[in-house]
């Protein structure tokens, strides 16, 4: 997986290694002790809202920004002082970043030609790049007569040119219209593959961190929230804002009413909920979040009897419903105010509840998660 | 459109006849800014082309066709003076850019986005005075016992005072300098929106040096600005008559000085001699510049 024509790096160590790191400007914090490791030949992603730290992070690996605390290491050595150039890493930025006088070939042969190589190897070099990302036929174009996602290649081309064997890549679709992200996402996982390089990705789109990420890590306020493969931060989220910011999760407050062996009753909404501990320290009385996947959530009616009380499920009454094609998404209120979706697939025409009509809404009991923070 | 507001018209009895007025003069609102252009610019410049070639008499001049300001013009000091003054002027473009446009560069970089438009309107600051009384002020400065000379001989920098200081060329050159640099920060600032937001960054991921991020990057994108800019300093630099006045002396003046001395003598058609040659000098200059940079690019903004 790795690119074994790099003799200067060390193959045991991990690509990139962030030690404590905080950034700070003023009184601003952009970064709190942020402590991650991404292996070589990995497809990281920081996925989190709009200014919550993460393209700050990726600039400071890519040697943008100086940090005020803590350490990065690349390839086990530190580079805390390394100007972007001298780092073994490149970036990608979301759009506006091609040289406009440039041609295709010269914007991709101008790292290159800075760096002095003769001009016959740097012929071939870009010839290689351009044909890695598909633009052999425009290399005699300039930017503007070339599409966003054309412009975007042009940007991967300059950056895998370089040889270097992380890339950064800083929302590089998001100025690109949703189709034309779909497409990109698959070529940019395809293109890292064939590349063998550590890529990390910036963006604030959880489809896109879930098309092209091995794993994913969730920035927010400056924190690193949590990390791990795409399908674990979906389906078991440790944390309640992974659970809010990833897939579509009902997110329940109550208390705990008792706290005995692996599982914890939580009083919701006058329900009382039965929650698996997961090792966590719980006590009578404290609040805390459940998380359910509104995929997850079944919507019954209620006639009368069938009152809950498996700990599984609890009464709401019906709102509306919502058809999104392949899904519906079936509102419900619980006595406190607090709004669950169920979420299905089905496109019968079968009578919905009618507003207001109590309604049972239950669940497996692996589907419901507790988070204590 | 003429079916539709036709029929609204209809609609409202009482308009029916003060709508096709409006109509009819709504075009002339688009016509307005050819006719002004026409009327204050094309016909004086055509006119100042058909005075030069008039005879002079006493006062004033009369029809006829001679071109005797011409020859005036090309066979005496006059067009030594000329040469002189567009040598010099480029002189004043070239120390303008050295000066102006780093600073235009720094601006759009160092400064947060925000604030930009304010650093830049600084710059406009010392036109709230008036011209003749800021370069007149120039003359206690650069003066042989002026500011300058007393300062630099206090330091023991020099022994003597610079005498060339003021009614010389260079004096016309620091009085054009000081006059006309804020236009190169002006132009600079526009011209710099033609660079992509994150060059720089991609500058330093490349290891593009400051020289060479100058002359491959900048230098290409901001040229149209930087050219318009220069032309404008030129033309003032060739043009404006003040400063040569103030500034100048025997001669240290300029087209526009040379134009000025005809009228007092009562020459015109010397004076629209000068002016139509100055006119041709700078259209040509302006010509040669759009072949080569397209100066409509200066008003296009970066898709």
């Amino acid at each position: 997986m790795t690119n074994g024509t790099q003799p200067m790096t060390d193959q045991t160590a991990p690509a990139v290694e962030v030690r404590n790191l905080s950034k700070h400007y003023g009184d601003f914090v952009a970064l709190k002790n942020v402590n991650v490791t991404i292996a070589a030949g990995e497809y990281f992603v920081l996925l989190g809202p709009s200014g919550g730290g993460k393209t700050t992070l990726l600039r400071t690996i890519g040697g943008f920004h100086k940090p005020t605390k803590g350490e990065i290491l690349l390839h086990g050595k530190s580079v805390g002082h390394l100007p972007p150039d001298k780092r073994p890493t490149t970036m990608v930025f979301q759009a506006y970043a091609l040289f406009p006088h440039m041609t295709v070939t010269q914007n991709v042969g101008y790292g290159l030609k800075v760096a002095g190589l003769p001009k016959d190897q740097i012929v071939e070099k870009v010839d290689y790049a351009l044909e890695q990302v598909g633009l052999s036929q425009f290399t005699h174009r300039k930017p503007h007569e070339l599409s966003g996602g054309q412009q975007q290649r042009v940007q991967l081309a300059r950056a895998i040119v370089l040889d270097r064997d992380i890339l950064l890549l800083d929302e590089p679709l998001a100025a690109l219209d949703a189709q034309l992200r779909k497409d990109m996402c698959l070529e940019l996982k395809h293109l890292q593959e064939k590349v063998g390089i550590t890529f990390i990705h910036v963006t604030h789109n959880q489809e896109e961190a879930m098309t092209v990420a091995d794993r994913i890590a969730l920035i927010a306020n400056g924190d690193l929230v949590e990390f791990g493969k795409a399908r674990d931060i979906y389906r078991a989220p440790e944390k309640s804002f992974t659970a809010s910011f990833v897939g579509e999760n009902n997110m329940l407050k109550g208390r705990v009413a008792e706290a005995n062996g692996s599982s914890v009753t939580v009083d919701v909404a006058g329900s009382k909920l039965t929650v698996d501990k997961r090792g966590l320290n719980v006590t009578d009385g404290q609040e805390v979040n459940l998380s359910i996947r509104s995929e997850c959530v079944a919507l019954d009616r209620v006639n009368g009897t069938n009152a809950p009380a498996d700990g599984l499920s609890i009464l709401g009454t019906y709102d509306e419903s919502v058809y999104l094609g392949l899904t519906t998404s079936h509102m419900a209120r619980l006595p406190d105010g607090t709004e669950m979706v169920s979420r299905v697939i089905s496109d019968t025409d079968d009578t919905l509840p009618e507003a207001n009509a109590p309604v049972r809404l239950s669940w497996k009991p692996g589907d419901i998660r507790l988070h204590v923070e | 459109m003429a079916d539709l507001s036709s029929s609204a018209g209809g609609a409202v009895p009482a308009g029916t006849d003060k709508t096709p007025w409006r109509e009819r003069l709504a075009p002339w609102a688009f016509r307005a800014p050819l006719i002004f252009m026409v009327a204050f610019f094309a016909i004086p410049m055509a006119m100042t082309v058909v005075f030069s070639v008039f005879e002079r008499t006493m006062f004033w001049m009369e029809p006829g066709f001679t071109l005797f300001s011409y020859e005036n013009f090309f066979f005496s000091a006059r067009l030594t003076n000329f040469l002189n003054s567009m040598k010099y002027s480029l002189i004043s473009v070239a120390i303008c850019f050295v000066f102006g446009f780093p600073i235009a560069v720094f601006v759009r970089k160092s400064i947060p986005e925000v604030a930009q438009h304010r650093v830049v309107l600084l710059f406009i600051l010392p036109f709230m005075v008036s011209e003749i009384i800021r370069v007149f002020a120039l003359r206690p400065v650069l003066q042989r016992n002026g500011l300058v000379n007393t300062t630099l001989m206090d330091l023991g920098i020099i022994d003597e005072p610079i005498t060339a200081l003021l009614y010389t060329h260079t004096g016309v050159v620091i009085g054009e300098v000081l006059s006309f640099l804020p236009f190169i920060v002006f132009s600079g600032f526009l011209a710099m929106e033609a660079v992509p937001k994150y060059i720089f960054e991609v500058c330093d991921d490349l290891g593009v040096g400051p020289w060479r991020r100058f002359v491959d990057v900048i230098l290409p994108l901001a040229a149209p600005g930087i050219f318009a800019g220069s032309v404008f300093i030129f033309v003032n630099g060739l043009g404006v008559a003040l400063l040569p006045n103030i500034l100048g002396g025997a001669g240290a003046v300029n087209a526009g000085l040379i134009a000025t001395q005809a009228i007092t003598a009562l020459d015109f058609p010397l004076a629209m001699a000068v002016s139509a040659i100055m006119m041709a000098t700078l259209t040509t200059l302006l010509w040669i510049g759009h072949k080569l940079f397209d100066l409509t690019k200066i008003l296009t903004p970066l898709s």
